[in-house]
């Protein structure tokens, strides 16, 4: 049950994604709102933030130019917070502006394998589940936002497959269906590459190395990793089944798999975990959508 | 000898006049000399005077070789370079370095486009020095002779850089211009777009911020800080402006154990007789509280390591 990197991929699917990956566009759902956001000269950063985090592309993309060679900054910076307070909210509008209005806007129509809101909901659920769990368990505030990221980028892979192998994305999430398969098992048998290797590619591109760019390659073949962050991948993991189990939000993938024991155990963790921390997530995810006016 | 002179020590722009006679009405330009070496920092209209002091002193002697540091692109910290002389000298040597704001242009772009025929006769092609232009990021360089230059992101609008120059065990920095780094999350929770987290980890990563600012002050021989303002008239509608406070820079200095702190980037409209006056302040304030000692920069002043 493992993302099969080495097998079956096509070169050529590798070199559309790449090429893609270069110019990767924002989310349609948040478009509208971050071009407000970044229009009005009297943003607040509590504004800029929260447009940033709803959008799964946008954070990396803020993170990307942090953690770049460009500024050369000694330390690996996960959260937006500390990305704003220190790259200046010009800066960030600026990014995030010129993200938001690349010339090849991804449209509603090319999400045709994957519903985008759904997708969006899946992702921000995951995110804010992470971070909940995260707190849940006393890990330091300073790093909940860590977990955040992790969780909201962790199935970020899917965008380029689902643009630019468009028909093949439909077919592989019709196989998974049909065969009662993982969608990542699917992707591998229908295109020759899944979304935790495309993934890798937008890690690898955005300098997302470190426990973010591990959760979006290992999410789905946890079990043999071995990197050091362990915590933030199994709360992803764990976060992602939250999704599925509850219902909220949809990435293509009816039949996810069931978690291993060792997530519980690592975390910590009690089923019943999942009750508790659901009015949370529902409210935090009600709250995005009100800003975002869905 | 590790040494700075002041030849121009104004922010935002040139203000010549009856009341800036004493203190100087230049924008920035320092002039550190360790030994034989020499090296600028920031092209101000300071340097238009530096430069006919070179030509005619250290010119004499042979070519002008010289490493120049921007702090950052603002047209104060440039505008002075098309009247740079030794620019039209073909044996001059000039390296200059700074860092440059995210899908900006090149250093060399940014500095050359004032040598364009819309805003000055001589292009910048014309020019016969030898100029080299390198970006610079958070960095160390060694400069040779045993001088080095570390680099440290400060805090402004736009990127910005601190310079610490160290030679013989003696140190010069600079930290200009920069305000301290601040919580931009609301942290009451009456207001409507408070977050919790985001209120905990702003708090946690401006002190961070600031606690690496003063490390990289720490021990300074020379400290040339940004004080463009006080801490009244800051905070009253100066916030965010990218500038500090006398209280600041002073509290800083002494926090990092600085033994000379030079109050830099005068605001325009501050007179002569106010900046005298807030010298003999805030030096009485801090009288047998720090063993820092504080000047107000001024054309022409001068100090050793």
């Amino acid at each position: 049950m493992v993302c099969p990197m080495e097998a079956l991929v096509s070169d050529e699917a590798i070199k559309k994604i790449a090429v893609y990956i270069k110019s990767m566009p924002s989310l349609p759902t948040t478009v509208a709102k971050v071009l407000e956001v970044c229009n009005n000269p009297r943003t607040s950063p509590a504004d800029l933030n929260q447009v940033i985090s709803l959008d799964p592309v946008l954070v990396g993309r803020v993170l990307k130019l942090i953690n770049s060679a460009y500024y050369g900054l000694g330390q690996q910076v996960t959260s937006l917070v500390r990305a704003i307070i220190m790259l200046g909210i010009n800066t960030v509008k600026n990014l995030a502006l010129s993200s938001a209005v690349l010339r090849n806007l991804s449209s509603r129509k090319d999400f045709q394998a994957l519903n985008m809101e759904g997708f969006w909901r899946h992702s921000l659920c995951v995110g804010v589940a992470a971070k909940i769990l995260a707190k849940k368990r006393g890990i330091d505030p300073k790093q909940a936002e860590e977990y955040f990221t992790a969780g909201l980028l962790h199935d970020i892979g899917k965008i380029p497959l689902n643009a630019v192998l468009a028909k093949e994305y439909v077919i592989a999430v019709s196989v998974s269906d049909r065969e009662r398969i993982s969608l990542y098992q699917a992707e591998s048998k229908m295109l020759g590459v899944d979304h935790c290797q495309s993934g890798s590619m937008i890690a690898e591109a955005w300098r997302l190395e470190g426990a973010v760019g591990d959760a979006i390659a290992h999410h789905h073949n946890y079990l043999e990793y071995e990197g050091p962050y362990k915590d933030i991948l199994y709360s992803v993991v764990l976060a992602n089944r939250f999704a599925a189990i509850m219902e909220i939000g949809f990435s293509g993938n009816r039949f996810p798999d069931k978690i291993e024991p060792v997530v519980w155990e690592y975390l910590g963790l009690e089923k019943s975990v999942f009750m508790d921390i659901e009015d949370t997530v529902a409210k935090e995810i009600d709250k995005a959508q009100i800003f975002l006016m869905l | 000898m590790f040494s700075v002179r002041f030849w121009g020590d104004r922010g935002s722009i040139p203000c010549p006049g009856p009341a800036t006679v004493k203190f100087g009405g230049n924008t920035s330009c320092l002039e550190i000399r360790a030994d034989e070496r020499l090296v600028i920092v920031d092209l101000g209209t300071g340097i238009k005077p530096l430069g006919d002091y070179l030509m005619a002193n250290d010119f004499k002697k042979g070519p002008i070789d010289t490493d120049i540091f921007i702090t950052h692109t603002h047209w104060d910290h440039i505008m002075g370079f098309p009247m740079f002389t030794p620019i039209f000298i073909p044996t001059s040597k000039l390296r200059i370095r700074g860092p440059v704001s995210y899908e900006d242009d090149t250093l060399e772009s940014i500095i050359g486009a004032q040598l364009s025929y819309r805003y000055w006769p001589v292009r910048q092609s014309e020019l016969s020095a030898d100029i080299q232009y390198d970006q610079l990021k958070e960095t160390q360089l060694d400069l040779g002779d045993g001088l080095t230059v570390r680099t440290k992101y400060l805090n402004h609008p736009i990127l910005c850089l601190g310079y610490r120059f160290e030679y013989q065990e003696k140190s010069i920095v600079t930290a200009y211009d920069t305000e301290p780094f601040k919580n931009l999350f609301p942290t009451d929770p009456e207001d409507p777009t408070y977050n919790e987290d985001a209120a905990i980890e702003g708090e946690a990563v401006a002190k961070e911020e600031n606690e690496k600012i003063l490390k990289f002050f720490e021990g300074a021989d020379v400290l040339i800080h940004d004080s463009q303002y006080t801490q009244k008239e800051y905070e009253a509608g100066k916030v965010g402006w990218g500038h500090s406070s006398y209280e600041h820079a002073i509290n800083s200095g002494h926090k990092a154990k600085v033994k000379n702190l030079v109050l830099f980037h005068h605001d325009p409209n501050r007179s002569d007789d106010q900046l005298e006056e807030l010298e003999q302040q805030y030096r009485a304030k801090i009288k047998g509280k720090t063993p820092m000692q504080i000047t107000m920069a001024r054309d022409g002043l001068c100090l050793e390591a």
